[in-house]
């Protein structure tokens, strides 16, 4: 049973960082955007495997509020942000594809070392995905600081919360609902806020 | 001594397959598209009128074109009986393992280079030229996606490996799995030549990779190079689906078994190269400097998959 729970988070995670590496590829907004999409789908579904093996049934609420919220809202006002973006050539990004992906290659080779120590004193079962959460926090601040892009930052910036919430998924079983709810308006409020800013941004600061 | 026979067998099962695999991936394919298609067997017939016709050689060409087709076939070969196909029990485990079979398939790659650069057209160069760029990052790619699965069974025999991961069903769902799946299959594209890295319809576009080494090619050489092709193919479909879902491959060698595990095997080669037919109608062929773009997704990929092998073992 916790064999099957432990393979399930795994596969979950990797799935998530699967997303990440394979965005990194993509050189349309679009494509950026059906990525987070799907790696909210695969951040919901380890929350409701760990509802369910973890016996933890509000996650279930927090699951299909993932759904909801990451996988529907939030993509699709990126969707609208881009739509109003007068220049949608493709992304450009500071260091090219070839050396981003063995950058980050490295940065989950870092990630597994870092987080030895740790998957050596939690016993939980869902250990061994704790590396993976790890890598994609890493790979998600990557894509934040080597994107020129604002929206593609803001993608970025939601695959690191993805990560962050994967983590505590992870490694505590998900954090209190209430903390959860507020995680959630967070983002929420966060997105709205800097759709209103992109434009403003990004004549500031792409070139 | 039954083992020995057995991947004999296996090995000329192999071959035999390969040009119907090419056969049925082409016929799925003009299905999708719309066209009636040729019949599955026309690449055997196309072999045989090839074997029957006579060569015409550059007089430019050196030994080294007339080498080339004999090395390639015979690394494919070879490669081909390394593979488990029916059977865990590999005799072949005592000549080599996976390191050998990856030695194996790029000193055909090269010496397919060297036989297009030799008789000295400006396409064959330029083929060559392409197919060792994407040969030097597929390569290592295919070898570290399966030395991921090598990690966890704790050995490189590729036998051994199937067997492994039909012991632990719970190894084949986890991070080192599923990537190295990833990485394997995008490898693997690469590897055979078929889109989005090249496309194998036609011999008639200027990024053309393969067809542009063997475009000096005729009669049987060029009959051996693409009875060679197929196979690595067929080997290769065998591979990902032996080492990534070995359920069904025969443990014991006794005829129930065998003849249960041929008639999987031909299951899963249906699927794979249904599947590849539908991936080449889905997708248009890539520029070719984002060629090494795809090929760092899946090395990364590959290199992920070793580490969460190596860290989890």
């Amino acid at each position: 049973m916790d064999l099957i729970f432990s393979r399930l988070t795994m596969t979950g995670a990797s799935a998530m960082l699967l997303v990440a590496l394979a965005m990194m590829w993509r050189r349309h907004v679009p494509a950026y955007i059906s990525a987070f999409r799907l790696q909210s789908a695969a951040l919901a579904f380890v929350g409701a495997v760990v509802a369910w093996f973890g016996d933890v049934p509000e996650l279930f609420l927090v699951a299909a509020l993932i759904l909801a919220l990451k996988g529907w809202i939030v993509p699709r006002i990126l969707t609208r942000m881009e739509a109003r973006r007068p220049d949608a050539r493709a992304l450009q990004p500071l260091v090219n594809t070839e050396m981003s992906l063995l950058i980050s290659g490295a940065l989950a080779v870092a990630a597994y070392e870092l987080s030895r120590p740790v998957a050596e004193v939690v016993n939980l079962p869902t250990r061994g995905g704790l590396p993976l959460a790890l890598a994609l926090i890493m790979v998600s601040l990557f894509v934040v600081v080597s994107r020129r892009q604002a929206i593609a930052q803001i993608v970025g910036f939601l695959m690191l919360e993805n990560g962050i919430a994967l983590l505590a998924l992870l490694g505590a079983y998900g954090v209190p609902l209430v903390v959860e709810l507020g995680v959630f308006l967070d983002v929420l409020l966060g997105v709205l806020v800097m759709q209103a800013l992109v434009p403003r941004m990004e004549s500031t600061v792409a070139r | 001594m039954a083992a020995l026979l057995l991947a004999a067998a296996e090995l000329v099962l192999l071959m035999a397959l390969a040009p119907g695999v090419v056969g049925y991936t082409r016929w799925v394919k003009a299905r999708l598209q719309g066209r009636r298609g040729a019949g599955v067997l026309q690449p055997y017939r196309e072999l045989r009128k090839t074997f029957g016709k006579s060569m015409v050689i550059a007089d430019s060409a050196s030994w080294i074109f007339h080498l080339a087709p004999w090395v390639v076939t015979a690394s494919t070969v070879a490669a081909a009986a390394l593979v488990p196909v029916v059977s865990v029990h590999q005799p072949a485990d005592q000549l080599g393992d996976l390191f050998a079979l990856m030695a194996l398939l790029i000193l055909g790659t090269v010496f397919l280079a060297l036989g297009g650069l030799d008789p000295g057209t400006a396409f064959g160069g330029m083929g060559s030229s392409r197919e060792m760029t994407v040969a030097a990052l597929t390569e290592p790619t295919l070898a570290i996606a399966v030395l991921a699965l090598a990690l966890t069974s704790g050995s490189t025999s590729l036998g051994a490996i199937a067997g492994t991961v039909l012991a632990n069903p719970a190894n084949a769902i986890g991070p080192g799995h599923a990537l190295a799946f990833a990485a394997f299959l995008i490898a693997m594209l690469a590897e055979t030549g078929r889109l989005p890295i090249d496309n194998p319809a036609t011999h008639l576009e200027l990024t053309m990779i393969h067809e542009a080494m063997i475009l000096e090619y005729s009669g049987p050489y060029l009959a051996l190079l693409e009875w060679a092709a197929a196979t690595k193919l067929t080997l290769l479909l065998v591979l990902a689906a032996n080492m990534f879902a070995p359920w069904g491959i025969a443990t014991a060698i006794e005829p129930g078994a065998v003849a249960r595990s041929v008639g999987v095997i031909l299951a899963k080669l249906l699927v794979l190269a249904t599947l590849l037919a539908v991936l080449e109608t889905r997708v248009a062929k890539l520029r070719l400097f984002r060629v090494p773009e795809l090929l760092a997704v899946s090395f990364t990929l590959a290199l992920l998959a070793a580490t969460s092998s190596f860290f989890s073992r």
